[in-house]
C-alpha cells in the first residue's frame, strides 16, 4: 500500500515538474517580445517559442521512469480487463455451445503447426536433394576424368603401335 | 526622425499588418468549405500499375514507365508492415518510385495487405524466408536474373536487411532508408518505451492478438505530441489558403491515419529479439532454422538516415556499414525527418538523384 502510494506520488511530482518547467521556459520566451515589430510576427514567434519549450519538457517528462510506470499501469491494466470481458465471452459462448475467437485461434494454431512441420519436411528433403545433387555431381566428376584417363592411355597405346610398323618398312625396301 | 514621425510609422506598421492578417483570415475561412472536395481528390499512389503477383493478403505491384526498362536486373521496394506502401509512390513531384521508373529500373513494390486474425501467428520468418524469398525468385523468373536490388524502407529496410544476410547471393544491391538495425541506443523514444521493466510484450501479444492499427498510431503521435496534436492543425489553419500546401497536407495526413495491423508473432519477435535484446547486432536473431548473420552481406549497400527522425535515430541505422562484409558501402545522413527523408521537396530534388544514380552505376 506504502509503495503504491509512493509510486503514485512521484508520478503526481514528475507530472507536476512538467509544468512548472513548461511554464518557467516560456516566461523567458515571453520576455522577448518586441513591440517594434508587426503584432502577427511577434505573435507567431511567441507561439512557436511556446510550442517549443512545450515539446521540449513534454518529451523529458516522457523519458521519466515515472511516466513509463504510469504508462505500464494503464496498458496493463487496459490488458487485464480485456483478458476479463474475452474470458467472460468465452464462458459465455461455452454456454450457448457457439465457437469462440479463442477456438478459431485454436484452430488457427492448429493449422499453422502442421503447416509447419510440412514445411520442414519439405525444406529437410530439399538440403537432402541438394546434398545428393552434389554427391551426382562429384561422381559424374570423377567419372569424366577416368573417361579421360582411360581416352589418353588408349591415344598413346595406338601411337606407340603405328611407331614401330613404320620402321620395319624401311629396313626392308629393296635397293636399287 | 523625431519621436512624433516615428511614432507614426510604428502605427502604420501596426495597421499594415492588421489589415494583411484580417483579410488573409477572410481567404482562409473561404477555403475551408473547399476541403472535402479537396479530400476527394486525393489518389493513394500515383505512378501506373499492374499486379503482377499475389500469395495471400500480398500483392506485388509492377510500375510502368514510358519506355522499355534499359537495366536488366529488376529493383524491388520492401516496404514496412505497420502502413501502407504508397508512402513510396505519394504524389507527383513526391514519388520515390517515379524516380527509379525515370531511370529506367523495372521497379516493383510488395504491398503486405492488411493482416487479419488468421495472420496473427504469422512470424518474420514466414515474412522474410516465405513471402519475400516467393517474389525475389519470382522476379529472378521473370525477368532470367540471378539476382534482384532490394530497397527497404524502416522495418522493411530490416526484413530486407536480413534477407540479405540469409540470401546474398539473391541480392545485387541493398539500398535502405531510416533503418533500424542497432535498437541499444535511448535515443528514440520507442526504444525506452519497449524496455522489458516497462512492457511485458507477451502480455500484450497474447491478449491483444494482433497489435491494433489505433495503438500503433497513437504511440507515433505520442512521439511528438506537440507538433502533432497541436502544431499541425495550426499549420493548416494557417495555411489552409495555400493550395500547395493543403494538397500536400492532405495526401500525408491520408497515409498517416491509414496504419494497418501488425501481425502479433512479427511485433513480439521485434520488441524481443531487436528492442530488448538487439540481437540482429550480435549476428543471433533467430529467423526460422536461420541464424542472420550481418557478415554475410558483402554486396554494395547504400545506407539512408534522416538526421531529425524521431522515430528510427540515425545511431540505430548507422552501425550497420561497420557490420556488413561489404566493401562498396555508403550513407548519407539527410537533414529531415522520418517521412521527409522519402517525400520532402529537398529530398526529391537532391538526394533522390543521388541515390537512383548510385544504383545506375551498380547494375546492370
Amino acid at each position: 500500500m506504502n509503495d503504491n502510494m509512493n509510486k503514485g506520488f512521484d508520478q503526481v511530482a514528475a507530472f507536476q515538474k512538467l509544468w512548472t518547467d513548461s511554464f518557467a521556459n516560456m516566461a523567458s520566451v515571453w520576455s522577448q517580445f518586441s513591440p517594434a515589430s508587426p503584432p502577427s510576427d511577434e505573435v507567431r514567434k511567441m507561439r512557436g517559442g511556446m510550442l517549443k519549450v512545450l515539446a521540449e519538457t513534454w518529451d523529458e517528462y516522457m523519458r521519466t521512469p515515472q511516466f513509463m510506470e504510469m504508462m505500464k499501469g494503464s496498458l496493463n491494466g487496459a490488458l487485464d480487463l480485456k483478458r476479463m470481458a474475452r474470458d467472460g465471452m468465452n464462458r459465455v459462448h461455452e454456454q450457448f455451445e457457439t465457437p469462440s475467437k479463442e477456438d478459431i485461434d485454436g484452430v488457427l494454431l492448429a493449422i499453422r503447426h502442421v503447416e509447419r512441420r510440412l514445411l520442414d519436411r519439405l525444406e529437410g528433403l530439399d538440403d537432402r536433394v541438394a546434398n545428393l545433387d552434389e554427391k551426382i555431381d562429384k561422381v559424374d566428376q570423377r567419372i569424366a576424368k577416368q573417361e579421360n584417363a582411360i581416352e589418353r592411355r588408349e591415344q598413346t597405346s595406338k601411337t606407340k603401335a603405328e611407331k614401330p610398323a613404320a620402321t620395319t618398312g624401311a629396313e626392308h625396301s629393296p635397293s636399287i | 526622425m523625431d519621436k512624433k514621425t516615428s511614432d507614426g510609422a510604428y502605427w502604420e506598421a501596426w495597421q499594415t499588418s492588421f489589415m494583411n492578417e484580417a483579410f488573409t483570415t477572410l481567404r482562409r475561412f473561404t477555403s475551408i468549405p473547399f476541403l472535402p472536395e479537396k479530400m476527394e481528390r486525393v489518389r493513394k499512389g500515383v505512378t501506373p500499375r499492374e499486379t503482377i503477383y499475389e500469395e495471400d493478403r500480398l500483392k506485388v505491384y509492377h510500375y510502368i514507365g514510358e519506355g522499355e526498362p534499359r537495366f536488366k536486373t529488376p529493383l524491388c521496394f520492401v516496404f514496412a508492415l505497420v502502413n501502407r506502401p504508397y508512402i513510396m509512390d505519394l504524389k507527383e513531384g513526391r514519388s520515390i518510385v517515379a524516380n527509379y521508373v525515370k531511370a529506367g529500373f523495372d521497379t516493383y513494390l510488395i504491398d503486405w495487405g492488411t493482416p487479419t486474425r488468421a495472420e496473427r501467428f504469422l512470424t518474420t520468418d514466414d515474412y522474410v524466408n516465405g513471402y519475400l524469398l516467393n517474389v525475389v525468385e519470382h522476379l529472378r523468373e521473370r525477368h532470367g536474373s540471378d539476382q534482384v536490388n532490394l530497397l527497404g524502407y524502416c522495418m522493411g529496410g530490416t526484413l530486407s536487411t536480413m534477407f540479405t544476410a540469409i540470401h546474398q547471393d539473391l541480392v545485387k544491391n541493398l539500398v535502405l532508408l531510416a533503418t533500424g538495425i542497432d535498437f541499444s541506443t535511448r535515443e528514440g523514444l520507442i526504444n525506452l518505451w519497449t524496455d522489458p521493466r516497462y512492457f511485458d510484450v507477451d502480455k500484450f501479444v497474447d491478449t491483444m492478438g494482433n497489435i491494433p492499427a489505433e495503438f500503433l498510431q497513437s504511440a507515433f503521435l505520442m512521439l511528438k505530441p506537440i507538433a502533432n496534436l497541436v502544431e499541425k492543425p495550426i499549420n493548416l489553419m494557417e495555411n489552409i489558403h495555400r493550395d500547395e500546401f493543403v494538397d500536400d497536407y492532405l495526401h500525408m495526413e491520408t497515409w498517416l491515419n491509414d496504419n494497418i495491423p501488425v501481425p502479433g508473432e512479427v511485433y513480439r519477435e521485434f520488441a524481443k529479439y531487436l528492442f530488448q535484446q538487439n540481437l540482429l547486432t550480435k549476428n543471433r536473431m533467430p529467423l526460422g532454422r536461420h541464424i542472420v548473420d550481418l557478415r554475410k552481406i558483402t554486396c554494395p549497400l547504400l545506407n539512408l538516415m534522416a538526421r531529425n527522425d524521431d522515430l528510427v535515430p540515425c545511431a540505430q541505422s548507422e552501425p550497420l556499414n561497420d557490420l556488413v562484409s561489404s566493401t562498396d558501402k555508403e550513407k548519407i545522413i539527410w537533414p529531415a525527418g522520418h517521412i521527409g527523408l522519402a517525400v520532402s521537396g529537398r529530398a526529391q530534388k537532391e538526394l533522390w538523384p543521388r541515390a537512383v544514380d548510385w544504383l545506375v552505376q551498380r547494375t546492370d
